[in-house]
């Protein structure tokens, strides 16, 4: 077989993947053809030329015209929307209702106290109980949220970081009840914990202990639960925080090294844990250059995960990454105008080769995101696969030489920045010392900056602008929830085996001194019995310390 | 040179979104004042003792994950219950326009959403910790210069034939008894004024004066605030509320003792019209 694949030229190499792929994942149609029925061939290459090592074969190293042989000629990426507000009850049905309107994936959106491991009833959670996302308190929240969602049969992303351990194990307690075995349950956490102190905000405890409740996920998943990305390396926040597009891929990578370094040092293989790690990248308005990024970054990745780590495994190699529309560049103004901002940032992440995409909706400037908007939202994804034929061909902007020259560029100036956090000891360093904080505050000032002068042009906001506008109809979250939620969280404390839950933190806090153990089994044990977030946050508080900001 | 403005910039609760609250400090740095940021996640509690340690002039809070119905107003609470409650709060962030009359009655001051300019912000608080010492913005150019004319046939062959100017439209004025004739120049413009009855002021000023130069009008944004400053700063005002001009402008006429005897007009136009 080796020496068989060695001896095929490249393109009759692809060609093999391609048969093989689509004979687990046949193509949408049997041949695409435009309007005018031409022919619309899988890939095209330059006639007569080798084809450019920096681009290689779709499904090939580096990766540059993405991760899959025939990439959505046979399924387009997963359209994944957010969502999650208020009570568990209420998420579910939205969850209900999204997978209804043909959703493919649901993904979790959790409220602030949740995020920071207070319970509900903490006096720091006031005012924030289910405000950005639903509010998790015990593993009866969790249970409540999945009702009648088959975990065997949907994957499920949650945005959590600092508790991302917690809540894992509240998802794996949920599918054992419903009699789902560890091995089949699909999905992604966050636990990208970096990209917390740099621009989001939902860090817990100090970065090396933070660090190590990232690796012992690593390890435990590895172990039963091989189908879960174990993280989501996140450039989002980061770009929503105020970098640019070079920025935005240099310091996720960097992240992601220092990811790939501290599972090494645990003493995992670099090829049983990297096929699990996963990206999330932003998509903001300049066009060109973020399919750009999204293309320059897969080869960056690759050839760190292959040259640098010496991993064995293709699956190593491969930067899958989901993303999202950008929420910074939507206006409060106008925002009917949103939807083209979203449409058009979707489409470079389309073209861009993403995995998965969440379209923003246009209210979110605003507050949450009404129903209709919700909908909107996902119909502009459903409106790119389904009417656009951009999906037809792998990789169609391929060649184009300003989109190749961008690539290059960014890939120049994304391995600058690294080397510089190199020489300042590596991301956590980097980020101990603010170093990141500070690009980004610099950018992000800067854009205000030409935004006032209008240098920058945002349609509706310093330019064409209406002096009369309209409120639309806005989701509110009803003030009485967090009354509710603490009510069922004080009635849950009180039904349980409260001698159980006390045993189990007692076992976590006692393994949380031996830098050795690997904590999920313990918290495993701890949500079992209803131990909620906030006690067992603060468990490891009293070990680990809290970060105190730069 | 007064004491330096002291700003107070908090994130109350426990959303991490802080790029809006990280940039308003620099701002406001930039525009000379003392910030000081409270990090992330502080109570209403903390940041009424801040406010007071730090002695600051105003207090800034910044929010988007929703909480600020809850937030917001503690904070002010917590300022009153200290005997702090003359130090002004204002606040941003996601803040939907319905919540805004809430807060406002909850004794915040004033809040800026999305999309606000820095400048607009920076300003705002100058004049909210000491209306005298309010920049002056300058004005933004000379909407148009006014000639007082017997007869507008008459003197724009002028401007029109000689100098080969276009003429825009010619407008009667009732409220001012005045005919107007637009002739464009550059970005500004010249007015043909006549009178069109024997109580027009540009009668009275022809039968003084004489034919020439009437007046000349500064467009400016804000014709409230401004005449509030001139007034405040013991500038003599013909008109102390602004009044409609022509092309619906709001007007009003600075008196000529105040600048030398010349007649000067302050004239906004509202908001995407050519002015």
């Amino acid at each position: 077989m080796e020496l068989d694949s060695k001896d095929l030229n490249a393109k009759e190499r692809w060609e093999k993947a391609v048969s093989k792929a689509t004979s687990r994942f046949p193509e949408r149609k049997e041949t695409f053809t435009t309007s005018s029925n031409i022919k619309v061939d899988r890939l095209y290459q330059p006639k007569g030329e080798e084809v450019n090592k920096e681009l290689g074969y779709p499904g090939e190293f580096p990766y540059t015209r993405g991760i899959q042989p025939t990439m959505y000629r046979s399924r387009f990426w997963t359209m994944r929307q957010y969502a999650g507000f208020g009570s568990a009850e209420e998420t579910n049905k939205r969850f209900r209702y999204l997978l209804e309107q043909g959703q493919t994936g649901l993904s979790v959106a959790f409220d602030l106290p949740t995020q920071i491991g207070y319970d509900s009833d903490d006096v720091m959670s006031e005012g924030e109980v289910g405000k950005v996302g639903v509010a998790i308190d015990t593993l009866e929240d969790m249970e409540k949220l999945l009702d009648g969602i088959p975990l065997d049969k949907v994957s499920t992303s949650m945005t959590i970081n600092a508790p991302a351990s917690i809540l894992l194990c509240m998802y794996l307690a949920v599918g054992e009840k419903q009699g789902v075995p560890f091995e089949k349950i699909t999905g992604t956490i966050q636990n990208d914990i970096l990209k917390e102190y740099i621009a989001r905000g939902t860090y817990i405890f100090p970065p090396k202990p933070s660090m190590r409740l990232i690796t012992n996920i690593f390890e435990f998943c590895n172990q039963y639960v091989p189908k879960f990305n174990t993280i989501s390396i996140s450039g989002y926040h980061i770009r929503e925080a105020g970098s640019n597009a070079v920025q935005e891929v240099a310091f996720t990578i960097a992240n992601g090294m220092a990811y790939v370094d501290a599972a090494i040092e645990s003493g995992l293989k670099v090829d049983d844990f990297a096929p699990r790690l996963a990206f999330f990248f932003n998509a903001h308005n300049n066009f060109f250059e973020e399919v750009a990024k999204f293309r320059a970054a897969r080869r960056i990745w690759a050839k760190i995960m292959k040259e640098h780590y010496q991993a064995k495994d293709p699956k190593s190699w491969k930067l899958r990454f989901h993303t999202q529309t950008g929420g910074s560049t939507l206006t409060a103004q106008q925002p009917d105008n949103n939807i083209v901002r979203v449409a058009m940032q979707a489409l470079s992440a389309v073209l861009g080769g993403t995995q998965s995409l969440h379209t923003n909706s246009r209210d979110e400037a605003l507050s949450l995101p009404t129903e209709d908007s919700a909908r909107i939202a996902l119909r502009t994804q459903q409106i790119i696969a389904y009417e656009s034929g951009v999906a037809d061909t792998i990789d169609p902007l391929a060649g184009s030489y300003y989109v190749e020259n961008l690539t290059d560029e960014i890939e120049k100036k994304v391995n600058n920045y690294l080397d510089r956090i190199k020489e300042i000891g590596g991301a956590v360093q980097a980020v101990e010392e603010g170093y990141m904080q500070r690009e980004i505050h610099h950018n992000a000032y800067e854009i205000q900056k030409n935004i006032e002068k209008e240098e920058e042009i945002i349609v509706g906001l310093n330019k064409f602008t209406l002096d009369e506008e309209v409120e639309p109809d806005l989701m509110k979250v009803d003030e009485a929830l967090e009354k509710g939620q603490i009510k069922s969280l004080t009635r849950i404390k009180e039904k349980r085996d409260n001698e159980k839950v006390a045993s189990a933190l007692a076992a976590l806090s006692e393994n949380a001194k031996n830098e050795r153990a690997n904590l999920l089994p313990f918290i495993l044990d701890a949500v079992r019995v209803y131990a909620s977030v906030g006690e067992i946050c603060n468990v490891l508080r009293e070990e680990f310390g809290e970060y105190q900001g730069v | 040179m007064g004491k330096k403005i002291r700003v107070l910039v908090a994130k109350p609760g426990l959303d991490g979104h802080d790029r809006g609250a990280l940039v308003i400090s620099q701002a406001l740095r930039d525009h000379g004042m003392e910030v000081i940021y409270t990090g992330l996640r502080q109570s209403p509690l903390q940041i009424a003792q801040a406010a007071i340690q730090e002695d600051v002039d105003v207090v800034g809070l910044s929010s988007l994950s929703g909480a600020h119905r809850t937030l917001f107003p503690k904070v002010v609470e917590e300022l009153e219950k200290r005997g702090a409650g003359d130090i002004p709060v204002v606040g941003g962030g996601v803040i939907p326009s319905v919540d805004i009359p809430y807060l406002l009655e909850k004794g915040v001051k004033r809040i800026f959403t999305s999309g606000s300019s820095t400048d607009l912000l920076a300003n705002y608080i100058k004049e909210l910790v000491d209306p005298q010492t309010t920049p002056v913005t300058a004005p933004k150019k000379i909407a148009h210069i006014g000639i007082a004319v017997e007869s507008i046939e008459q003197a724009s062959t002028f401007y029109l034939d000689s100098l080969g100017l276009q003429l825009e439209g010619v407008e009667e004025v009732q409220s001012e008894g005045v005919k107007v004739a637009f002739i464009k120049i550059g970005e500004t413009r010249f007015e043909l004024l006549e009178p069109l009855n024997e109580e027009s002021p540009i009668r009275k000023f022809l039968d003084k004066k004489g034919e020439g130069l009437h007046h000349i009008a500064l467009e400016v944004d804000d014709i409230h605030a401004r005449l509030e400053q001139l007034k405040a700063n013991g500038v003599a005002l013909i008109n102390e509320e602004a009044k409609l001009g022509a092309h619906n402008s709001q007007i009003a006429f600075i008196h000529p003792n105040a600048a030398s005897k010349v007649l000067y007009e302050l004239c906004q136009y509202p908001e995407g019209s050519e002015a």
